[in-house]
This record gives C-alpha cells, sequence and structure tokens, in this order.
C-alpha cells in the first residue's frame, strides 16, 4: 500500500487540529462565561432575565448547528454591518451554541448543592454573594467539570459543521485534500481516523478527570 | 432580655404553620422547644434568624428589633448562631477550614487568630486531632462537633440548635450532647428544638411544647415534663414515652 499521499494530508490535518482546538477552546472559555452567566440567572428568581435566557437556550437548542454557524456567517454581518472572519464567526457559533448547554450544566450543578450549605453559610454570617463564591461555587464547579468537559468534546467535533462557513478546521482540510487530489478514499479515511484517535484522546482525559473528582 | 418573640406568624402560601407564637429567652437560659413532627419547631428556628422571613409578628433581640431592621441581619447573626440537624459542613473544606471560614470572611480575625481559636474550639469538642481531615471522613457525631466550633468560631452570643442529634446513630448522641451540656454550664444562651426528654429535663431552664403552631404549654423542665397542664402537652408527652 502506497501511504506516501499522508506526506500531503497530515500537514494540512495538522493545521487543521490547529484550527479545531483554538476555536473549540477559545468557544468552550467564553461558552463557559456566557453559560456561567446564564445557568445562575436560571435559578434567580428574576423573571425577565430568566425568559431571556429562557428564549436563548431554546433558541439554540431547537436550530441545527450548521444552520447557525451560516447565520452567524452570513446574516449577522448583513445585520449590523460588520464582517466578520471565519474563524471569529466560528468562535461565536462554538460560544453561543455551548454557552446554551453548559447554561444547563451550571443550572443543575448549583440546583445540586444542598440547600444545608447556602443556610450553614449565611447563619454565619456570610453575604449572600461570600456565601455563593466561597461556599456554594466551588462544589458545584468541581461536580459540574465532567459535563463541562463532555460539552468540550461535542464542541470540538461540532467545529467539523463550520466547514460550511470555510473554517480552515480539521474537515474543511480533508475536503480541501479531497478536492486538489481525487483521492477521496484516503482523504476520508485518514480524516475519519484522525477525529478517532483526537476524540478518543481527549475522552481518555475526561476519564481520568472524573477518577480524579470522584477519587 | 435576649430574644423576645412576639405574634410570630408564618405561612406558606395557604399553609399557616406559625399561628402566634410567643416565646423570651433570657440571657443565660437554655430553652428547650419540643412537639410532634410538622408543629413548626424548625420553621421558629428558622423564621428567629431570618432564613425564613416571618409573614407578622416581630423578633427583638436585646431591645432591638430584627424583623423591623434595627439591628442589621448579619450582625444579628454573627451574634446568634445555628446548628443544624444534618451539619452543613462544608464538604471540600477541611475542618480547621470549616471553623475558620466565617471569622476569616467577616474580618473578625486574621487567618492566624482565627486558626488559633479555632484549635481551641476544636480541643473543647475533642477534636483537635482531626483539624486537616475532611468532614466527610468523620463519623455524625464528629461533623456535628465540628459544626458546633464552627459556630463558636463567631463567639456568639445565643446558639439556635435544630434537632442537633437526630441524625445521629443513637450511640454517638451522647457525645454531641455532652458539648452542649458544658456549653450550657458556661452560661451559654441557647433555644434547642429536641426530642431528647433527658436532655430537656436536665439541663434546660425552660421547656416549651409547640403543637399546630402555637406555644402550647411552657414552663420549668418539671412543670411541662412531669406535670404538664393541657391535654395536648399529656398526649404527646406519652406518645413519646411509650415509643
Ligand atoms: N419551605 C416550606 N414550604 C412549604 N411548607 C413548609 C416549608 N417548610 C416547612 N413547611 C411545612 O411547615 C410545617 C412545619 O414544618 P417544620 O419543619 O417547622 O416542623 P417541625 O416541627 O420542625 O417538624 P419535625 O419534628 O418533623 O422536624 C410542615 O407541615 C411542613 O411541611
Ligand atoms: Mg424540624
Amino acid at each position: 500500500m502506497d501511504l506516501s499521499f499522508l506526506n500531503v494530508l497530515l500537514p494540512m490535518l495538522f493545521q487543521g487540529l490547529k484550527v479545531t482546538l483554538y476555536i473549540a477552546v477559545v468557544g468552550i472559555l467564553l461558552g463557559f462565561l456566557l453559560g456561567a452567566v446564564t445557568g445562575f440567572v436560571l435559578q434567580t428568581n428574576c423573571r425577565i432575565l430568566k425568559a431571556i435566557a429562557g428564549v436563548y437556550i431554546w433558541i439554540i437548542r431547537a436550530t441545527p448547528l450548521i444552520v447557525q454557524a451560516l447565520y452567524v456567517y452570513y446574516v449577522v454581518p448583513k445585520l449590523i454591518g460588520v464582517d466578520l472572519s471565519s474563524n471569529t464567526a466560528g468562535i461565536i457559533v462554538i460560544t453561543v451554541n455551548s454557552g446554551a448547554f453548559i447554561a444547563e450544566i451550571v443550572r443543575g450543578a448549583l440546583e445540586g448543592i444542598d440547600p444545608g450549605q447556602r443556610e450553614a453559610g449565611l447563619s454565619l454570617g456570610l453575604t449572600p454573594t461570600q456565601t455563593m463564591f466561597h461556599i456554594i461555587i466551588p462544589p458545584a464547579f468541581r461536580s459540574m467539570l465532567p459535563a463541562l468537559f463532555n460539552q468540550f468534546i461535542i464542541s470540538v467535533k461540532d467545529t467539523a459543521l463550520l466547514s460550511v462557513i470555510v473554517v480552515n478546521e480539521i474537515t474543511k482540510q480533508i475536503q480541501n485534500y479531497a478536492a486538489i487530489s481525487f483521492r477521496t478514499i484516503e482523504a476520508y479515511t485518514t480524516g475519519a481516523v484522525f477525529y478517532l484517535v483526537l476524540i478518543s484522546i481527549l475522552i481518555i482525559l475526561q476519564k481520568l478527570v472524573e477518577h480524579k473528582i470522584r477519587g | 432580655m435576649m430574644l423576645k418573640i412576639r405574634n410570630l406568624q408564618k405561612n406558606f402560601d395557604d399553609l399557616e404553620v406559625l399561628k402566634d407564637i410567643n416565646i423570651d429567652v433570657d440571657e443565660g437560659e437554655v430553652v428547650c422547644i419540643i412537639g410532634p413532627s410538622g408543629s413548626g419547631k424548625s420553621t421558629l428556628l428558622r423564621c428567629i434568624n431570618q432564613l425564613e422571613i416571618p409573614t407578622a409578628g416581630d423578633i427583638e433581640y436585646k431591645g432591638k428589633s430584627v424583623t423591623g431592621g434595627e439591628i442589621k441581619l448579619r450582625d444579628f447573626r454573627e451574634e446568634v448562631g445555628m446548628v443544624f440537624q444534618r451539619f452543613n459542613l462544608f464538604p471540600m473544606k477541611t475542618v480547621l477550614g470549616n471553623v475558620t471560614l466565617a471569622p476569616v470572611l467577616t474580618k473578625h480575625k486574621n487567618k492566624k487568630e482565627a486558626e488559633e481559636k479555632a484549635m481551641e474550639l476544636l480541643r473543647k469538642v475533642g477534636l483537635e486531632n482531626k483539624a486537616s481531615a475532611m468532614p466527610a471522613m468523620l463519623s455524625g457525631g464528629q461533623q456535628q462537633r465540628v459544626a458546633i466550633a464552627r459556630a463558636l468560631a463567631m463567639e456568639p452570643q445565643a446558639l439556635l440548635f435544630d434537632e442537633p442529634t437526630s441524625a445521629l446513630d443513637p450511640e454517638l448522641v451522647g457525645e454531641v450532647l455532652n458539648v452542649m451540656k458544658e456549653l450550657a454550664k458556661e452560661g451559654m444562651t441557647m433555644v434547642v428544638v429536641t426530642h431528647e426528654m433527658a436532655f430537656a429535663r436536665d439541663v434546660s431552664d425552660k421547656v416549651i411544647f409547640m403543637d399546630d403552631g402555637y406555644v402550647v404549654e411552657e414552663g420549668t423542665p418539671h412543670e411541662v415534663l412531669e406535670n404538664p397542664k393541657e391535654e395536648r402537652t399529656k398526649a404527646f408527652l406519652s406518645r413519646f414515652l411509650n415509643s
């Protein structure tokens, strides 16, 4: 079997990996900020903010990611009159998309903390804010780490869809190589294995994190 | 008078849990509250330190209205601590961390002072060798003693206990009650919701029997526990002693 095509394809895939990880990591970090705020809002009593958060989550969950990507890349720039690069649009999509799911993770984690913890904090004379930051958030954050890592893995896979808005991530690189070389079988098979290895590594890391938290 | 509770009412939606509660607690007094499940004992304690907002009525602390805002809620809570049935220790902090957290955050003490004080309190509750343990490694009785030390770390003027031994295995009840007896001897003002009749009889200055959102009967332990006047008190006590 002639594997010499890898000399061209592999560098392209690693180039794509950089873009994939860049967008997924920045997207998930910003998504965490957005999701943390949204998730916090969801378990307060402010109706207006809760309604806004609810609509946001609803829109994200009820539309396909690929449509969200096309919308952010092609429509939003027209509406607000600024150009978005592919990568910027990609980061926005991953941020907004993961943020909606992380909001639910954050809400669940906050609700999972025994109300007695808050009461213990308050009854010791701490302010509600001190109680939140020193007593509720640390265990909540810890309990949500596995789910956050899982969302990160989902977001890494989701970046593949950003190929439709010309982000040069892994999938786009596979398509590029197939187009110039006509080696469809080699391109997509190698690409699939590449994803398999990448995601497997992330899954192993996730298991380690989970183990550490449990242990 | 340390705590004065007047015409306290608490509703949860349509459910009237506290109907008209009047209680006085003098400085240095140990008041035990007994009564059947659902009579509103926990709700009363939670209203006192404002974990629940009373529907009506007034709570005064040393002549200042807590409900009327004459004393800041946080200052009041610093002076009147609470010990919970389920301990509510902070699971990610060590025993020492649990005890020092509030004094440091509320700026009553710097870290070093707080740790010295905490070690002194842990010694008092017999747990100085557990300072660096995590709560999950302790027995229920040990956890509750840590919770008492944690409350004492704020140097409160009074402590509220909500069934502090009800979540414990029977053999662990004694160690917690002993700490509480020690506190009573030192003159700590305490309001204790409890089913431990022996503790109520031996330690308290006053026993209050609550039922259905009212104080049905109050008096010395001798009066209420041994010579109850009200039928409901008699019925509760006989049911209790027979069970
Ligand atoms: N947050 C709440 N919302 C609605 N109802 C409540 C709430 N807290 C307590 N109740 C109700 O108020 C009543 C009194 O409850 P409370 O916990 O004060 O009783 P208790 O005397 O402490 O009983 P127990 O001995 O079982 O602890 C119960 O009927 C309970 O269901
Ligand atoms: Mg109760």
